[in-house]
């Protein structure tokens, strides 16, 4: 080697050192479930790649994103660990609409956004989201988690098996639709299609149900029938010093969803999560899927089944005794852990995985007809992909939801597992309606008294 | 000489880690009020405990507990003792024996999970076709009686080759001289079997339900991934208690009193057996 060349690699090993600390970046870890389906778009099809699109992110920000998946239960579990024993291992956590969001931020454990949303507005700008996408991350009037996949109430059924009962359209109550169940039952009997059942919903025990059984008792009473007078906060509910209702208001709409589940639903139902719901659906074993027509989508992308692919149609929620519709609505959002110690960098990197990039993204790589932002739902690739009509309804379906349609309480995920899990000792014949509702009455006076809500 | 202890001293400080430690502070979270949803955490005494014992939930998961244990202990100590016994005087059948032991090194999740889809009532083979091919519908994962039926078996599966194992050791450790002995004293097969083979097996058999009864109180896994405790709670047993107390309903001091209850349950149970069945001669009280 010449004196040249020596200089020069002398040179740039001097030029790498000093610039050394520039090049430095500030790391951000992500807990989240769902590899491959979510972020597909920043982390490949197996969770664990960086595409250009993501490293792009990284230089212009100068942050390093690690994402840590692992499988739904699990995620949970590390999260409500991590944020408990506040070790700030993770930047981000992922946390849902319906008990991690407002258990975890009445706690204190999360960081509120509210501050922060200005800071990264060319990657999220809440003024383009639904607004009811952000309400449903909002308690005790702040925001405190980011939407990211997220789905309101809707009906996903079979429209050839409808025309061959001779149902025209779908209905538009409750009450008719019991009726449509019915003689769609009969006409599938009468057929002798033993492998085909008239509804599919979810019993399974734990926290599931409850997102779809709330919207039954929400219809049914026309307010969250949970606490006397239907109130969803805590300050309301001490101030009124208002009681559980669970074997009183909230009865109505938890037994229409039992006896539909025994009645119409497969033999196996107070096992099924969502995804049963999806298998039956996608494998034409079920004539309807409801309220969370999400899973009913989700059935589409897989299925063999022609009739299921040519024929499935989309309907909104129909609604109950109160003349409002049966909710089911849901966001899988991102939160700043409180012990971050990167929140800025935190935040802007959720605001880049949960803004209008990303769910482009989410909407090429999956291509639901769900999205937070209205210019992807009305953007080409899912208008390319779903009718105008059918991508209105889904849209009605947002301004007709009240993301409140539950409690905000502190309390929520102990009484989310709770709900579930008494729905699926009634619809198994475990215990009665009157049992199941009167055992989860005398819980949740205790639970509500020992969290001094009556003092 | 003192300075011999220092050999253990490692030994002790693993120990005092990973035993010791967990062991005091699961103590120490019983007595206090800690609930996620509320800041607040302070000492309680003994107040989990009272709430613990005036649940429902928790009696109901303990008479499940309590009849997965014995159902299943039943049944694969009949099987385990059938197999060992019919293969305790041949030293053929080697692939046999490899097929029956096998389920064994199945980690509990996979053996559950492979349950769970043939038992499935609207696609798994058993549920799904052979159950209705000779005439019983029921879905046996969405029945409570059906449910509790259906972890026993996938448990009895699952561990029955551990009662096999040590059966069949124990068995080929009997000196044959007693049974020619009985033989000549005209003893007939059942005479024997229960003059010699299960007196001699009392020790062996007693370890091996002493590991059973450990196993089956604590049993998670299994019972999570076909069923998650339900339909309902019909398969709660009282680790899925826990862990629905502790998880889903965020109350760590619950959870934690519930797994006092449960140490003591196991070291009752433990010290019970031991001391009626295995102590050694010379030492009853």
């Amino acid at each position: 080697m010449t004196a040249a060349p020596r200089i020069s690699l002398a040179l740039a090993a001097i030029i790498a050192t000093a610039s050394g600390p520039a090049l430095a970046q500030t790391e951000v870890n992500i807990l989240a479930f769902a590899p491959g389906f979510a972020w597909a778009d920043m982390f490949g099809p197996s969770g664990t790649e960086k595409t250009d699109k993501l490293r792009a992110f990284e230089e212009a920000e100068g942050i390093t994103v690690n994402m840590e998946f692992a499988d739904e239960e699990t995620a949970r579990q590390k999260v409500l660990l991590d944020l408990v024993n506040e070790t700030g291992t993770y930047d981000l956590v992922m946390l849902g609409s319906d008990g991690a969001v407002q258990t975890f931020s009445y706690a204190g454990y999360l960081e509120p956004l509210d501050d922060y949303l200005g800071t990264a507005k060319n990657y999220f700008d809440a003024d383009q989201v639904y607004p009811q996408f952000l309400e449903a991350n909002t308690v005790d009037g702040k925001l405190w988690a980011l939407p990211y996949y997220s789905f309101g109430a809707g009906v996903i059924y079979r429209k050839d098996l409808f025309d061959k009962y001779g149902i025209d359209e779908f209905p538009g109550t409750v009450a008719e639709l019991e009726e449509v169940l019915r003689t769609i039952k009969a006409g599938l009997e009468a057929d002798g299609m033993d492998n085909v059942h008239t509804l599919t919903m979810r019993g399974a025990p734990g926290e599931e149900p409850s997102l779809d059984l709330s919207g039954f008792v929400y219809a049914d009473a026309g307010f969250p029938a949970w606490f006397e007078g239907g109130p969803t906060t805590p300050e309301e509910i001490k101030a009124k010093k208002a009681k559980p209702i669970f074997n009183s208001e909230f009865r109505g709409g938890f037994e229409r969803f039992v006896e539909w589940s025994k009645e119409f639903g497969p033999p196996g139902i107070a096992t099924h999560t969502w995804v049963d719901m999806m298998n039956l659906y996608g494998q034409g074993q079920a004539v309807v899927l409801m309220p969370s027509a999400i899973n009913g989508f989700a059935a589409l992308g897989g299925t063999q089944d022609e009739n299921v692919r040519d024929h499935t149609a989309f309907a909104p929620s129909p609604v109950g005794a109160s003349g409002k519709p049966v909710q089911s609505f849901w966001t899988f959002s991102v939160g700043v852990s409180a012990q971050s110690a990167n929140k800025e960098a935190a935040y802007k990197t959720l605001a880049f995985l949960t803004g209008e990039q990303a769910m482009q993204g989410f909407a090429e790589s999956i291509g639901w007809p769900y999205s937070t932002f209205p210019s992807i739902t009305r953007g080409e690739v899912l208008t390319a992909k779903w009718p105008a009509e059918l991508l209105d309804q889904v849209e009605a379906s947002y301004e007709q939801a009240n993301p409140h349609y539950f409690p905000y309480i502190p309390e929520l995920s102990a009484f989310m597992e709770r709900i579930g899990t008494a729905a699926s000792e009634a619809i198994s014949g475990e215990k009665s309606v009157e049992q199941a509702l009167n055992d989860l009455q005398s819980w949740a006076e205790e639970r509500m008294e020992r969290a001094g809500y009556y003092e | 000489m003192l300075w011999r202890l220092w050999f253990i001293a490692p030994m002790v400080v693993a120990l005092a880690t990973v035993v010791l430690f967990p062991t005091v502070f699961l103590f120490w979270m019983s007595t206090q009020h800690w609930l996620v949803t509320d800041p607040d955490q302070f000492y309680v005494g003994a107040e989990n405990f009272t709430r613990l014992l005036s649940a429902k939930d928790f009696w109901q998961s303990l008479r499940v507990t309590v009849a997965y244990l014995v159902l299943g202990t039943a049944i694969m100590l009949v099987i385990g003792l059938g197999l060992a016994l019919s293969f305790a005087n041949t030293k053929s059948g080697t692939l046999l024996r490899v097929m029956i032991v096998m389920p064994l090194i199945i980690p509990p999740v996979v053996a559950g999970f492979t349950w769970r889809f043939l038992l499935n009532g609207e696609i798994g083979f058993i549920g799904a076709f052979l159950l209705p091919a000779v005439g019983f519908e029921a879905n046996l994962l969405a029945d409570p009686k059906g449910a509790l039926f259906s972890v026993v078996i996938a448990d009895v599966w699952s561990r029955t080759p551990f009662m096999f194992l040590i059966l069949l050791a124990a068995l080929q450790g009997i000196p044959r001289d007693l049974y020619e002995a009985a033989r000549v004293d005209g003893a007939g097969p059942v005479a024997q079997f229960i003059r010699i083979t299960l007196p001699m097996l009392r020790g062996p058999l007693i370890v091996a339900l002493l590991f059973r009864i450990i196993d089956a109180i604590n049993t998670f896994e299994l019972i999570y991934v076909m069923t998650k405790g339900g339909p309902g709670r019909a398969t709660q047993v009282l680790s899925i208690f826990g862990w629905r107390t502790a998880f889903q309903e965020l109350d760590f001091g619950q959870a934690a009193s519930l797994g006092v209850v449960m140490l003591a349950i196991t070291l009752v149970g433990a010290l019970i057996m031991f001391r009626r069945f295995l102590r050694p001669a010379g030492q009853d009280a």
